[in-house]
């Protein structure tokens, strides 16, 4: 199913369409700037160096959506860890003289059941959910990158066992384990990461494992086993900062599958335990109200849609910039 | 190519085994049957007893999903006490086809439209109608299904009621009376799987398309002169469909195994609210029965797809 939550391909702008096919990596050096130039004066020819990192920015910059997204990300992350210091109010602040109200200066978002801020329960349950699909992100890009590699470089038991396990995935179904495990475990913000991570890993595990059958049959490879490295030194060093870009592009992807299943789980009441919020749980908490005010529920689960949304940009832009090869058409 | 089905059938059982275990230990170590009881006044040891009795809670875990599964095998998945202690087979065969209801038409909508967007989006690459398409896919595969249920319940249940008869968490919105009952009641429901599903599969069917309509054989074809639309329709979409097989084996089987949060949201008496119940009460017989559907379902359609890719490719044998 990761598959389908990764978009391979984001709208670009169609003016930068048409020359990025042809400039993957290098350009004439009349049009680099003149530090970036190189002059070798003997054989009278000059060339850019530009280091990898500055090649990847370029790339990504032209990603006019992919940059805009990243920039809304950064000022979601900003405003949900700051918003929350800057009001009067107390993410767990009841107020009985003030229950049930829509939106107004005092209460920008309006006040739940027992009279809480819901702006400082939405800033505060994003600070959650960001925090979760992080912590998932990072967990799964770890446990997946080490069993792929290993899987991909070793082949033989560890492999089949791989892809036996992502069959076993595939039969049963994701939401009965994590809804079984989430009424036991999922009472803490890093119990659900946890839960959420050992489930995600087999996708992450099976893309590591594709890169490292490819690589692993390259001369580089042989090269590095013929001046007698051992397997370790030759999956750390020398093919895993080959795969760094699938695995960023897809750590990035993560962090929406992961926000949508989290905020999932929590609106089924198997996520982070209330009164903690999470946007999951704000939305779940307000769905009593839907008939008589339902911006109480339109707005964390807006704000989830845009986080998920600017991640997906963004991870394609990244596609784009850190993996041209798998870019198709 | 009986011979490969067969192969195919007996490799899957220990996958089936182990999964189905791994559920049974899961839930039986978190389910207690006996909690109810622990707070009821007037029960006597007896009651304790039928329980006990009923799961085997007196044996090991192992025993208990050996002894399950040996009764499923024959038709027998026990009872289910959250649900008035009804036979589960019959339950979930009940609730299984509730759901047919949704995921069949569900799903012909999906198929359909995710190629037509699909090749559309990637025969008109970077024209404004691709960023279009696009941007629609990004939105749906960005939207929780639960937010996106609960968006058409604002709009149609609560601002609109009259279009679709649709009234948020009310009990039962099946209706069946004639063709104005059955649009008004299932067409929500079937527009929430619809677009989720839809956004990722059309992205699928781009990306897929893309590669085969910049592949030389295409080229070669356009190159003898055959129409632009013929090319593209016969010999790329045939191609282009091999990779989008597997994904609607997978979506079919989930969407038949019932959709938990749709089938919820719209008060569906389908099977997922029944897992959820299922779970939530600590039934394990019903759990495991659901369970069990589920996985056979996506076994099925996994073996279906992979002989569909035989039809579609050519040069796929079974030996």
């Amino acid at each position: 199913m990761s598959e389908q939550l990764r978009p391979d391909q984001a709208p670009a702008t169609s003016e930068d369409a048409a020359p990025r096919v042809g400039t993957i990596d290098s350009q004439p050096a009349t049009t680099a700037p003149a530090q970036d130039v190189i002059v070798d004066e003997r054989e009278g020819i000059s060339f850019t160096t530009r280091s990898f990192g500055r090649q990847t920015w370029d790339r990504f910059r032209r990603h006019k959506v992919a940059m805009f997204a990243a920039a809304l990300l950064i000022l979601l992350a900003i405003s949900f860890w700051v918003a929350p210091v800057l009001s009067p109010y107390g993410f767990r602040d009841i107020d009985v003289a003030a229950m049930r109200q829509g939106p107004s200066i005092a209460h920008p978002f309006g006040t739940d059941q027992i009279g809480r801020d819901l702006m400082v329960r939405t800033f505060h349950g994003g600070r959650f959910s960001l925090r979760i699909a992080l912590v998932v992100a990072l967990l799964t890009t770890l446990i997946g990158t080490i069993i792929g590699s290993i899987a991909g470089y070793f082949g033989g038991v560890v492999d089949t066992l791989l892809s036996q396990v992502i069959n076993l995935f595939l039969i049963v179904p994701a939401l009965v384990v994590l809804l079984v495990v989430g009424v036991r475990y999922g009472a803490s913000p890093n119990g659900i990461a946890i839960i959420l991570a050992f489930l995600l890993w087999p996708g992450i595990a099976r893309v590591v494992r594709g890169l490292f059958l490819q690589y692993r049959e390259q001369e580089f490879v042989l090269a590095a086993k013929a001046a007698g490295a051992r397997a370790p030194r030759i999956i750390v060093r020398h093919i895993l900062p080959n795969t760094f870009g699938p695995i960023i592009v897809n750590a990035t992807l993560l962090i929406g599958t992961a926000i949508i299943l989290e905020s999932t789980l929590s609106f089924l009441g198997v996520g982070v335990t209330p009164p903690t919020p999470t946007l999951g749980n704000l939305v779940n908490e307000a769905k009593g109200a839907i008939d008589s005010r339902p911006s109480t529920i339109l707005i964390p689960g807006g704000f989830v849609v845009l986080i998920a949304l600017c991640v997906n940009f963004l991870g394609d832009g990244l596609r784009d910039a850190l993996d041209p090869t798998t870019r198709k058409g | 190519m009986f011979a490969y089905v067969a192969r195919r059938i007996m490799t899957t059982i220990p996958l089936l085994l182990v999964g189905t275990f791994i559920v049974y230990a899961l839930t039986a170590s978190v389910a207690n049957p006996l909690a109810k009881l622990a707070t009821c006044t007037t029960c006597d040891q007896a009651a304790f007893d039928r329980i006990i009795d009923l799961y085997n809670l007196d044996d090991p875990i192992p025993v208990r999903y050996g002894k399950w599964m040996l009764g499923a095998a024959t038709g027998d998945m026990g009872q289910a006490p959250s649900q008035g202690n009804f036979d589960v087979f019959p339950l979930v065969m009940e609730r299984m086809a509730n759901t047919a209801q949704l995921a069949i038409p569900a799903f012909l909508i999906i198929a359909v439209l995710a190629i037509a967007l699909g090749v559309f989006s990637a025969v008109n690459q970077y024209s404004k109608s691709d960023y279009f398409v696009t941007g629609f896919s990004f939105v749906g595969i960005s939207m929780p299904t639960f937010f996106f249920a609960l968006v058409l319940q604002v709009i149609f249940g609560v601002w609109w009621q009259d279009w679709f008869d649709a009234k948020p968490f009310y009990v039962s919105q099946m209706h069946m009376g004639s063709i104005v009952d059955i649009i008004r009641s299932h067409t929500l429901p079937i527009l929430t799987l619809v677009l989720v599903i839809t956004a990722a599969e059309s992205r699928f069917e781009r990306a897929s398309m893309l590669e085969v309509i910049n592949s030389d054989y295409i080229r070669t074809a356009r190159a003898k002169g055959l129409p632009r639309w013929r090319v593209i329709l016969k010999h790329g979409l045939r191609n282009a469909m091999i990779p989008l097989v597997t994904i609607w084996a997978i979506d079919f089987a989930a969407l038949l195994g019932g959709s938990v949060v749709t089938e919820t949201i719209f008060s569906w008496p389908g099977l997922g609210p029944l897992l959820l119940d299922g779970i939530f009460q600590g039934d394990l017989n019903l759990t495991m029965g659901i369970v069990m559907l589920i996985a056979m379902l996506v076994i099925f359609f996994n073996l279906i797809a992979d002989l569909v890719y035989g039809m579609l490719d050519p040069r796929i044998r079974y030996e």
